[in-house]
């Protein structure tokens, strides 16, 4: 029997991607929101064409395209993504891949880039439909096509998002992302139908993506940038959470952060005289890095270490920082804050300012205290990373019904009773009624404490992963 | 650097306090078929993990064809052909689109690609089933499925574990006799399974392992004829005439004890396995005019072989690979490392 082989696909492209593109191109979510999609757009555009007397039908038209194809691919096909990684974890499929030539991070990359391909398509899908709605007039083409692509890259990062994350072994996670998805892609839709309904008729709203202002490039120009770096960072969590010991992301994914960091230090020095403004962008810049690099599992192998070892003195040093694993994951986290640290010498504070002490401060001690309980709780493997997140999203909801008691009670004393926690120190420092200059040294010296027992257990871990690399050698 | 195929040298693998793997050492030697048998979290999956280079050693090394898995991993990958115990299935794939992801993984591309699935789905006899979705086959189908995919790159080792487990018998028979082929073309293959039967009939050698520590290596014959577990030989006699004869003969005997009447006469047990004591003991049937119609030793199935060797272990630990000493400061659980 002769056997038709497929050639479908070309051989430059990416194996995973074939595979993920055969199989996603035949999935019933793809087929059926993709013809809804087609469906419901040209029964509305025909409705409107035949029956559309006002100027604004232009606005409607683009209105409702946007809308059903953000539904499309800010929700839907992000959703996708959830069970990308866990699925082929689960069919113990990941071992027989790796053992392959393909790469985790390219494993990874596969299964994104495929829902982000079919995504795309959608995209090329709506265009006709862009184009005649062009003859309805009043049509804004630098932000229409400006806005289309701002939708595309919110999904193809939302579905990093979720691809990294369905590594996870936690059930509870992965439940929370479609939870946090859906209010997310709500309140974007109702965002965009209110501005674009109600914003100046539409014009104001797409004048933004027109990008005719200073102020509007450089909060697209970020917008997008934080994307990229989100994205980055989330598929390479997923790919930390599949790899084999053997094989090293942590390297690179710590060199991307020391130089955005650098390069963000440089610019805000240069450019930024507002520390709540400096305050965001390094927040922003350390959440995934600082997420990733405090639960990294901290087993050193010959094959990464070598590579090291092979600079000698250098080498070691920076190994400390660079190599897979917690340990070396929180000296570098210490590394960023030294450099960001530069940044906040060179703003003007009008007076000694107790209040954005404090909250920096107590910034810095909530992204080191999961990591603390993780350690503490002796979570092992890809649990500590799931559970980091989720030990961050309880500290948050903590705070935040603490918050909603003190205002209810109109009393903030018990607040005292949290203070270990780092984020109830930046509710504390609004409550007037509390001693700001009590808080401010509380957060201090917790948050030191903190910092200072975190860093000695990693000396310890990092010391003692070394002995056991040296050890790991057969006792006859 | 080892001649062997498979070189395992003090291999240990702990998770936290528990020592899945616990000091073992052993060859396989190219071109060999070797069973891999244990119970239940005796250490063989670890064991196969550390060789196919998705787990890492504690201590100590393991090598294939004198390639270190855990120093060099990707030049061991390229030597294996890893089939695991259990796996799922891609929805919406067909077999011909799932050997041929896995081909264009390996790197095939072309022509080239397109040979090396047509040979394997030759040898595996997939080619009926090529535009079959891969998650709706048979286990027997799926498992030559697996197989194929694991000889994509050519291997010339093949790690398998428990490959048998849920095939019915015609399934198993053809397994059976993929692996004979392909240990006819000289690929060296570790197997694992429970069907202890099967393994004997077509493994060269056998590793039994039993909490992580081997307890026995060496061919499936050696093993059936060893003595049981107080050094006796038991023997299947047969006579003409009432078979209560026997029993009242073997009552007067020393060294003889019938364990079994049977229709035609009785199983007995001989104390030593010295061949010459089983010679006097049928010279002194026939003298003492017992018509013996058949006289022999029983070959014991491996099942009872392996069991007879687990009470050796546990009344004294005979025959047990002893693992070297630790160092001094054993070098800690990286997993408590964490």
């Amino acid at each position: 029997m002769k056997i038709a082989f497929p050639d479908d696909f070309s051989d430059r492209l990416s194996p995973m991607l074939v595979k993920e593109l055969r199989q996603g191109l035949r999935t019933r979510a793809f087929i059926g929101v993709f013809l809804t999609l087609q469906i419901i757009l040209g029964i509305i555009l025909l409705g409107a064409g035949t029956t559309a007397t006002s100027d604004h039908a232009g606005n409607t038209i683009s209105t409702i395209i946007f809308v059903f194809f953000s539904i499309a691919v800010i929700i839907i096909q992000p959703m996708r993504g959830m069970g990308a990684l866990s699925s082929e974890i689960k069919g113990n499929t990941i071992d027989m891949m790796v053992l392959t030539r393909l790469s985790a991070w390219r494993i990874v990359t596969g299964k994104w880039s495929a829902i982000v391909s079919q995504s795309a398509l959608m995209m090329v899908t709506i265009i006709p439909y862009l184009i005649l709605r062009y003859f309805f007039g009043g049509m804004n083409l630098v932000g229409e096509i400006v806005l289309i692509l701002l939708i595309f890259i919110t999904s193809a990062t939302l579905t990093a998002i979720t691809v990294g994350l369905s590594a996870s072994t936690s059930v509870i996670l992965r439940s929370i992302i479609p939870i946090i998805g859906v209010i997310f892609g709500t309140y974007s839709l109702f965002a965009l139908l209110i501005f674009s309904r109600f914003g100046g008729g539409g014009g104001s709203f797409l004048d933004y993506f027109s990008m005719e202002t200073q102020e509007s490039r450089i909060g697209i120009g970020l917008f997008v940038t934080s994307c990229l770096y989100y994205g980055f960072f989330l598929l390479s969590i997923g790919t930390t959470l599949i790899a084999p010991l053997a094989d090293n992301y942590s390297t690179l994914r710590r060199l991307v952060a020391l130089f955005v960091t650098t390069v963000a230090t440089a610019l805000c020095v240069m450019y930024v005289d507002d520390i709540e403004v400096l305050m965001v962008i390094f927040s922003l810049i350390f959440t995934p890095i600082f997420t990733i690099s405090l639960t990294e599992f901290n087993m050193l192998v010959p094959p990464v270490v070598n590579r090291f070892r092979r600079y000698g003195f250098l080498g070691r040093i920076f190994g400390a920082f660079f190599l897979p694993g917690w340990a070396s994951g929180l000296f570098f986290c210490y590394l960023l804050l030294v450099i960001a640290s530069i940044s906040f010498n060179f703003v003007t504070i009008p007076s000694y300012n107790q209040e954005l002490i404090t909250v920096t401060i107590a910034m810095v001690g909530s992204l080191i205290f999961p990591g603390l309980l993780v350690y503490f709780f002796k979570m092992q493997g890809p649990a500590r990373v799931s559970n980091y997140i989720l030990l961050s999203a309880a500290i948050g909801i903590v705070s935040l019904t603490l918050v909603a008691i003190s205002e209810s009670l109109s009393n903030g004393g018990f607040l005292w009773l949290f203070i270990w926690l780092p984020p109830v120190s930046m509710i504390m420092i609004e409550n007037h009624r509390i001693d700001e200059d009590a808080v401010l040294i509380s957060t201090a010296l917790i948050n030191i404490v903190y910092l200072v027992a975190f860093l000695v257990l990693a000396i310890r871990q990092y010391r003692d992963s070394m002995q056991n690399l040296n050890e790991s050698k057969s006792p006859d | 650097m080892s001649d062997a195929a498979i070189t395992v040298h003090n291999l240990y693998r702990f998770f936290g306090p528990l020592q899945a793997v616990n000091g073992i050492s052993f060859e396989i030697p190219h071109g060999s078929v070797c069973g891999f048998v244990g119970a239940n979290g005796a250490g063989k999956t670890t064991t196969m993990r550390i060789l196919a280079s998705l787990d890492y050693p504690t201590m100590g090394h393991a090598e294939i064809c004198g390639i270190n898995v855990t120093h060099h991993p990707a030049d061991v990958r390229r030597l294996i052909g890893w089939m695991p115990d259990h796996f799922g299935n891609y929805d919406n794939m067909t077999v011909l689109e799932y050997l041929d992801f896995y081909a264009r993984a390996l790197g095939y591309k072309g022509a080239e690609r397109r040979q090396r699935i047509d040979e394997v789905m030759e040898f595996t006899d997939l080619v009926p089933l090529a535009d079959r979705f891969s998650n709706k086959l048979s286990k027997g189908m799926t498992q030559r499925l697996c197989l194929g995919r694991s000889l994509l790159h050519d291997p010339q080792v093949l790690i398998m574990d428990e490959p048998a487990a849920g095939l019915d018998p015609k399934a198993r028979v053809e397994l059976k006799h993929l692996i004979r082929v392909l240990a006819k073309e000289g690929k060296t293959i570790f197997i694992s399974s429970h069907i202890l039967s099967e393994l004997g009939e077509m493994c060269d050698t056998l590793l039994f392992l039993n909490n992580g520590r081997i307890v026995h290596h060496g061919d499936s014959e050696s093993l059936k004829r060893t003595s049981d577990s107080l050094g006796g030989v038991l023997y299947d006699v047969q006579i003409d005439g009432d078979p209560q004869a026997l029993s009242d003969w073997a009552i007067l005997q020393q060294n003889v004890e019938l364990l079994e009447t049977r229709k035609q006469g009785g199983r007995i047990r001989i104390d030593t396995e010295d061949p010459s004591k089983a010679a006097d003991v049928l010279a002194r049937m026939v003298r003492d005019n017992l018509r013996v119609i058949d006289f022999h030793r029983e070959q014991r199935n491996l099942e009872d072989a392996f069991i007879d060797m687990l009470s050796n272990i546990e009344s004294g630990n005979k025959g047990v690979q002893t693992p070297p000493p630790l160092p001094p400061k054993p070098a800690e659980d990286p997993q408590a490392l964490i």
